[in-house]
């Protein structure tokens, strides 16, 4: 089989199967978080201003971009490699007539697309809810559409760097955690070009900007703080040569690599 | 005859420890066993050849081609691993149905050759329970489907009769001699050589990474035949029995247990001992109440043949 068929047919499987793990449940469930806050904060606003609610969507958005994607990436990433090795799983693949970086890249969309319907749902209900006195703003749908976006890129992103990681690291899940916690916690939050090290660094820059009512062009939003943002198509293109080149060295490696399972 | 798995001068370590020393081997079409303990380096030899490993030094070749990243040449292999490992959260057809759209199937023939295997290997009625839930027996009979839905040229069989109930084992030994006769390249692993006795005439034996000996059953059966037998006997007058075997040429040596009422005997010949025995105790009127063969197993016969 070719390669983009090889891709096809693993993305189909993994995405079959990725939906029936105990993971998926726990993660899904994990996104009903942000929609129960917001229904609490629904009850709590009645009848205040809508501007305030665009506060707490920033905080909703704070959850999802320096949380949810990023532990949801940490454990589907990490284990598009390394759970067919723990599992011993791995002979029923690389004794199939396929292409190496087709499983790495087919199980890498499987679940890249996986994470993205749950944070999707999530993200829908929890913004529409605490949203739901501004439906009729048309402004409102954009700037739904672009956090979908960012979080959309986060997932890529993220997700291509945990599945090198899970394909060089026999234990990358303790890495990524120190990666997605502590340095893109604290590295995005140095002056110059130091932030630019970090992931979340790009996808803030893609996030609206809302000044603060009053604010004198200051960012409400305390959380979402950023310091220099990059320009928009930078960011973007940051994001996806990010994900594609981890994604090009996980496959380079996983085809070089040999897997012994631990006795 | 053309070998279709070639191996040659084939080493593999894991780190300080060496799993495969030296190992050159043609495979021919029929049936190959593999014999040897526990950690002999059966497994390492199987993982290589299905391209799951690189070798250290040495190559392997399928047909001439070569294992390792080519994945062309999976198309004419199955295999069916050793560990007792699956994705749990699937029934055996979507098991099945899902390795096999790997081979660029169209749906309707995948679920026809998915549906045919899970015959071969009498789970049509129990694919569509949850992997999970298998019994042990099932579980192996699954792995054994996976590795044969695709109508392999070459199939390669880690222990697959390990877990498996008599009627089970006798089942698979049946499929694995069908394979033989329509035409196929069959190499079996196991660490019982009934097991293999069963199968093959075709033996290989695997001790510490090397290979120790190669050839039919007649040739094995020497070896082992070769291999002093210890044998224990119980009696109620041991002594007596051992005197009737005093000046006995097949005996080479007779102690006496620790409890006073074994006797030790130790014998190449094996069958003529019993059958003496049985003379004795009938003529004699000697009571016997137990006899066991400590050593009569494979890793004794592999003790003496390495430290021959």
């Amino acid at each position: 089989m070719n390669t983009p068929r090889s891709i096809r047919e693993i993305f189909g499987f993994f995405f079959f199967l990725g939906r029936r793990t105990g993971k998926t449940r726990v993660f899904a469930l994990l996104g009903l978080i942000p929609v129960v806050l917001a229904v609490v904060v629904r009850i709590v606003l009645h009848g205040r201003s809508g501007d305030i609610a665009a506060v707490f969507t920033e905080i909703l958005m704070v959850f999802f971009l320096q949380f949810y994607i990023v532990i949801l990436a940490l454990f589907y990433g990490t284990s598009v490699t390394a759970e067919e090795v723990e599992n011993r799983t791995l002979s029923y693949l690389i004794t199939r007539p396929l292409p190496k970086p087709a499983i790495v890249l087919g199980k890498y969309a499987a679940y890249a697309l996986l994470m993205f319907a749950m944070v999707a749902v999530s993200l829908t209900l929890s913004f529409f809810v605490m949203n739901a006195a501004r439906l009729r703003e048309p402004a409102l749908y954009l700037t739904f559409l672009s956090y979908l976006g960012v979080l959309g890129l986060g997932i890529l992103a993220y997700t291509a760097f945990f599945t090198f990681l899970g394909t060089v690291l026999k234990r990358a899940i303790l890495v990524g955690l120190v990666f997605g916690f502590g340095w893109e916690n604290v590295i995005q939050y140095f002056p110059g070009s130091t932030q630019r090290f970090s992931i979340v660094h790009y996808l803030k820059s893609l996030l609206p900007y809302r000044p603060a009512p009053g604010g004198g062009g200051k960012g409400v939003a305390l959380l979402l703080f950023r310091l220099e943002p990059t320009s928009t198509l930078l960011a973007v293109l940051a994001l996806i040569g990010i994900g594609a080149a981890f994604l090009a060295l996980a496959c380079w490696l996983f085809r070089m690599k040999e897997y012994l399972y631990e006795e | 005859m053309t070998a279709v798995i070639a191996a040659s001068n084939l080493s593999k370590w894991y780190g300080n420890v060496l799993g495969l020393n030296d190992v050159s081997l043609e495979v021919e079409e029929g049936i190959t066993g593999l014999l040897g303990p526990n950690g002999a380096g059966k497994s390492t030899f199987m993982k290589l050849i299905t391209g799951q490993m690189k070798p250290n030094i040495g190559t392997v070749t399928v047909r001439g081609q070569k294992v390792w990243n080519n994945p062309e040449v999976f198309s004419g292999i199955g295999f069916c691993p050793e560990n007792d490992v699956f994705y749990e959260d699937v029934t055996g057809w979507e098991f099945l149905t899902g390795l096999l759209r790997f081979y660029g199937y169209a749906p309707a023939e995948i679920r026809e050759r998915a549906a045919r295997a899970l015959d071969i290997v009498d789970l049509a009625k129990d694919k569509d329970r949850l992997i999970r839930g298998y019994s042990r027996g099932m579980r192996q009979r699954v792995k054994v489907a996976q590795a044969i839905a695709h109508d392999p040229e070459i199939v390669i069989l880690d222990e697959p009769l390990s877990g498996l109930d008599p009627l089970g084992k006798r089942k698979l030994i049946k499929l694995i001699k069908d394979f033989k006769s329509e035409g196929r390249t069959v190499l079996v692993s196991s660490h019982v050589l009934p097991e293999i006795e069963a199968l093959t005439s075709r033996i290989v034996l695997v001790h510490q990474g090397k290979i120790l000996a190669q050839g039919d059953i007649p040739y094995i059966r020497e070896l082992i035949e070769a291999h002093p037998h210890q044998i224990s006997v119980r009696s109620s007058d041991p002594r007596a029995l051992a005197a009737r075997f005093l000046g006995d040429r097949s005996i080479q040596k007779m102690t006496f247990a620790a409890d006073g009422r074994t006797l030790v005997v130790e014998t190449h010949k094996r069958d003529d001992f019993f059958g003496r025995l049985t003379g004795v105790v009938l003529e004699d009127g000697i009571e016997v109440e137990e006899i066991s063969s400590p050593d009569d197993n494979l890793q004794a016969v592999f003790e003496y043949l390495v430290g021959k």
